[in-house]
């Protein structure tokens, strides 16, 4: 598309910023958009009551609340409170840590009950109090450990429905993919997602990182970093918009990432 | 958002608190079902809490309110009969509202300068808004040529600034 402004583009950058505009033609008019000034603040005024009109379907106490509200939030707030949770190895510490008092306390409780009873041998009252105080303690203990081991379902379960969606974007039958050396790169609608396999593990210091080239664009743009699992699988999506990306790289930097690739990418791959 | 980056529970749950009604709502209005929407508004708010470095900065409820839409948008484009449709692109977060623009309106003054609108131009924008519909798919459906809908859907939205310019924008 030329760059030469037109006001008659005007009406399709009013679609565009609806977001009702085909990609094909979406794309031509971004790079358009990204030369023209003119056209650009046009974009950015429709934009600015597309934005709004979201609002429009925020909805009030009346329309969405009691139960329903209540119901929703403790799903979320669960699942996130899950995931952040103590790690694994922490848990173990934690209840480490609560078991020594326990037993520290247990003890001293034998012993006094020992002594209660080498002097008041017919006075039986103490002792079964404090035999009710050890079967408390032990009680209390259990439930921490079910409450940790609730909290590690949680957050597989979170995890869990991450991955599913991840997992039902590689697999739509809309989605298009695009082979890469051990693994694919698919563009499902707006998302970007990568399945890489046979990652070797990084030395400590280092990550992988993605990187994406925008359409239009001379120098690709750092994206998130990350890590393969055990196994060297690495399933992730991508934060930017399928419909501005031209083209995908990953590399292996330094542990937080660079601004700019500093090694030879492991592979480069354009999306169309 | 940056003490959600680091994990602050109590951070998040006051973006939470901020924004679900915002979120639900897009997501009931486009779906038209409450408990996929309640499914859609819990994976956008695990998304932001898992990924939170995918807001890049700005207006963080224009932000959400797209992503809630890009994902109601892949349900219904799930739920649809017809040949794969390629989702409508977008451009990300330039032009957007500012925060404090943003925090001034509210979902009511909205709706009153939606109604405001003449049918003929409401009717576009929200079948292209929260019926994910391309300005193709919307002609179809008006029986009206493209070049019609295009002038309309932009007549809409520049009177809707309008409407809207005078208290905030």
């Amino acid at each position: 598309m030329t760059t030469i402004h037109d006001d008659a583009r005007f009406d399709s950058i009013a679609v565009l910023a609806l977001g009702a505009l085909p990609p094909a033609e979406a794309r031509e008019l971004e790079a358009h958009i990204a030369e023209c000034e003119l056209c650009r603040r046009e974009y950015d005024e429709m934009r600015a009551a597309v934005d709004a009109l979201a609002l429009s379907a925020e909805v009030t106490p009346a329309e969405f609340g009691g139960e329903q509200c209540a119901r929703l939030r403790s799903r979320v707030m669960d699942s996130v409170r899950a995931s952040a949770a103590p790690t694994t190895a922490a848990k173990v510490t934690m209840l480490a840590e609560r078991r020594r008092p326990v037993a520290t306390w247990i003890a001293y409780a034998a012993a006094a009950a020992a002594l209660v009873l080498a002097i008041f041998s017919t006075w039986n009252l103490a002792t079964l109090r404090s035999e009710n105080a050890a079967n408390q303690s032990q009680l209390a203990l259990l439930q921490a450990q079910l409450d940790a081991q609730d909290r590690s379902t949680n957050e597989a379960r979170a995890q869990l429905m991450l991955e599913e969606s991840r997992l039902a974007d590689l697999i739509a039958p809309g989605a298009k993919r695009f082979a890469v050396q051990d693994g694919v790169v698919v563009r499902s609608g707006r998302r970007i997602l990568m399945a890489l396999r046979h990652l070797p593990a990084l030395p400590k210091g280092k990550t992988y990182q993605a990187w994406t080239l925008r359409r239009g664009a001379k120098a690709v743009s750092p994206s998130i970093t990350f890590a393969p699992d055990a196994t060297g699988l690495a399933l992730i999506e991508l934060p930017e918009s399928a419909g501005n990306v031209a083209a995908v790289a990953v590399s292996v930097e330094p542990e937080g990432g660079s601004k700019q690739p500093t090694s030879k990418p492991n592979f480069v791959r354009s999306l169309s | 958002m940056a003490r959600v980056r680091e994990r602050d529970v109590t951070a998040f749950e006051a973006v939470y608190d901020g924004f679900h009604r915002l979120v639900y709502g897009i997501a009931f209005k486009m779906l038209g079902d409450p408990s996929a929407a309640e499914d859609l508004a819990q994976a956008v708010f695990l998304k932001v809490w898992s990924s939170p470095e995918a807001f890049g900065g700005g207006n963080f409820g224009a932000w959400i309110a797209r992503v809630t839409r890009n994902r109601a948008l892949d349900v219904l484009r799930s739920r649809a009969t017809r040949p794969e449709t390629e989702m409508p692109a977008n451009i990300p977060l330039e032009g957007s509202l500012d925060e404090s623009v943003f925090a001034r309106l509210d979902g009511e003054r909205v709706r009153s300068a939606l109604a405001a609108l003449p049918d003929e131009q409401r009717r576009p924008i929200e079948l292209g808004f929260f019926g994910g519909m391309t300005h193709d798919e919307i002609a179809r459906r008006s029986g009206l040529p493209l070049g019609t809908v295009k002038t309309r859907i932009r007549a809409g939205l520049k009177k809707l600034r309008v409407s809207l310019e005078g208290s905030v924008l």
